[in-house]
């Protein structure tokens, strides 16, 4: 229940709302008036709500944490009116099974009651002047404690306070909040990009953190997504961060793409990559790749012209995920990506302010271990490139399946093939019964120990591998073959 | 021509002078509603840094208004 109050705030009522027999515990966040912002000192405040609409919204958030964490339940009530030094202006209180979910829940909340419910608040100084709280900072009285973040890189003359508009007033959309994109966009949201759009459907791993400094220890298990507007926001309050909590495809990228000046491929996945190349290229965006093995890395700027080479140009079908390599099987020592991930922030940034960077012809290679670099030049590929560039217009069938969310009966007429390799199996075995197993490593794409006339799921870990069997089986005939979307970890997440 | 209500808050509400009012206009979109809002009080928010409500709910600042449409323009919000 999500409730805007007229009158004192008690907090032990609520309280005893939350007790629940299958809780365990339940975490309570008051927030007060304090008696200074941002060096004033505040006498008192006035809270001011759209009340319809902060109710409405204000549920949305509270179904969202129960959907999210699986907590038990969750009351949030907000003050409006005059409120002293030391009043209670927001109370939000969450009961669950156990603590971790009930922290998560209760800190969710309150963050997105702050950035999305129609509440705003006047402050009074003791001065005897007034401010809405925000509001400064959108009608131009902020400008000077904004355009100090910026003012060592404002110094330079490549980029001046023009060059600065100029970044305030560009999009980028960033596909992938890895490794490669903890750096991307932390040097973006930074350098003062107006709008950062950020494509993510994971959640944190233990396993992420030492590439991904854009995460804390206690955060494993969350959307990634969210945990990087929360860091972003702090980072720099005045870039806009939007999130897309879902995977780039073939079928979505165009929409995604839509909004934004220049895209930044920050993915481990070649078929995303395809799709991203596919995507810009067709919107006429430039886009920005990098991608690393173990030491080694390479960044390509793609530029939609008739003159320059894009990532099919170089790669006209996804490589085998065998020939690859994710983080996940090879390996990788987190600050390789870090690296990488910066060039691409460069590369973005003089895209945006217009000045030289790596050419559209050429492909940037790094060795971390022995420090050398090199440019290759790259060129257009005839059989890639049509009478107005690279531009590849069939996204071809979807291949993609939401397994684990399918019906029993729809599941039946597929056959499940795990082709994960045997100590994955081993390791942790797919949920379902009557599973054909098939390790990738052994499977000869030209014939496969499977009949074209029935239907297949491919599943692997995460739905990198089985995308790309699926694809190169059903380039050869195979057309009963889909891929499990999102592999195992789909399963369990529950989505 | 149609007939919206216009719903202020918080510092838009300051600056219009007052909390609601009923305007006859050729806007087809929010986006152009607020143009001619922000020009009838001389609001000086862009718009980048608002939101739109239509009929109390969130809406795209391209949707199409109707006549008898409630409007809220949503300054940057505050609350916690």
């Amino acid at each position: 229940m999500f409730r805007i109050e007229e009158t004192t705030v008690n907090g032990d009522a609520l309280r005893s709302e939350l007790a629940v027999p299958e809780a365990g515990g339940c975490a309570i966040f008051e927030g007060w008036v304090r008696n200074s912002n941002e060096g004033r000192a505040v006498d008192r405040l006035d809270y001011e709500a759209y009340k319809v609409l902060a109710e409405r919204e204000g549920e949305r958030i509270l179904a969202e944490a129960v959907e999210r964490f699986g907590v038990e339940r969750c009351l949030c009530v907000h003050r409006v009116g005059e409120l002293a030094i030391g009043d209670m202006a927001v109370w939000v209180g969450v009961s669950a099974p156990h603590r971790g979910a009930a922290f998560s829940a209760c800190r969710y909340i309150i963050d997105e009651v702050k950035s999305r419910v129609p509440i705003w608040k006047k402050e009074h100084y003791t001065t005897g002047d007034t401010e809405w709280v925000n509001c400064a900072q959108c009608a131009g009285h902020g400008h000077a404690l904004e355009s100090s973040l910026y003012a060592r890189q404002t110094r330079l003359p490549e980029v001046g306070s023009d060059g600065q508009e100029k970044l305030k007033g560009s999009g980028v959309l960033v596909v992938g909040a890895g490794g490669l994109g903890s750096a991307a966009l932390s040097y973006l949201a930074g350098a003062g990009v107006g709008r950062l759009g950020i494509c993510e459907a994971d959640r944190l791993e233990a396993s992420n953190l030492h590439r991904q400094p854009l995460y804390e220890f206690g955060d494993v298990g969350e959307d990634k997504a969210l945990l990087a507007r929360r860091r972003l926001a702090t980072l720099n309050p005045f870039v806009k961060i939007e999130i897309h909590p879902e995977s780039l495809t073939h079928a979505n990228a165009d929409r995604l793409l839509e909004p934004y000046d220049v895209v930044v491929d920050c993915t481990d996945d070649f078929n995303t990559k395809l799709a991203i190349n596919d995507a810009a290229q067709r919107a006429g965006k430039p886009a920005v790749f990098a991608s690393i093995y173990q030491y080694d890395g390479q960044l390509q700027v793609m530029q939609p012209s008739s003159s320059s080479a894009c990532l099919r140009c170089l790669w006209p079908e996804a490589p085998s995920p065998l020939d690859t390599g994710t983080c996940e099987q090879a390996g990788v020592l987190g600050a390789v990506p870090g690296v990488f991930g910066a060039m691409q922030a460069m590369e973005t940034l003089k895209l945006l302010l217009g000045l030289p960077g790596l050419a559209p012809d050429e492909l940037g290679l790094v060795d971390l271990m022995s420090m050398e670099m090199r440019k290759l030049r790259i060129t257009r590929n005839p059989d890639c490139a049509g009478a107005d560039g690279c531009v590849r217009t069939s996204a071809g069938p979807e291949l993609e399946i939401d397994y684990w969310s399918m019906p029993a009966q729809a599941r039946g007429g597929l056959v499940l093939v795990d082709i994960r390799e045997a100590e994955e199996t081993l390791a942790s075995p797919l949920p379902a019964s009557d599973v054909v197993t098939l390790p990738l490593s052994g499977i000869n794409v030209d014939s496969p120990p499977l009949d074209r006339e029935r239907q297949y799921a491919l599943c692997c870990a995460s739905g990198q591998r089985s995308r790309w069997l699926a694809d190169a089986l059903h380039a050869r005939g195979f057309a009963g073959v889909r891929s499990v979307a999102g592999g195992l970890s789909a399963a369990h997440q529950g989505k | 021509m149609i007939s919206v209500e216009v719903q202020y808050f918080a510092s838009l509400r300051e600056l219009a002078g007052c909390q609601r009012e009923t305007l006859s206009t050729g806007a087809a979109t929010a986006a152009e509603l607020y143009d001619e809002v922000k020009a009838k009080h001389a609001i000086h928010l862009c718009r980048s840094s608002l939101k739109v409500a239509v009929n109390d709910d969130f809406a795209s600042w391209t949707a199409p208004l109707a006549d008898g449409d409630r409007v809220v323009f949503l300054p940057p919000v505050a609350g916690g």
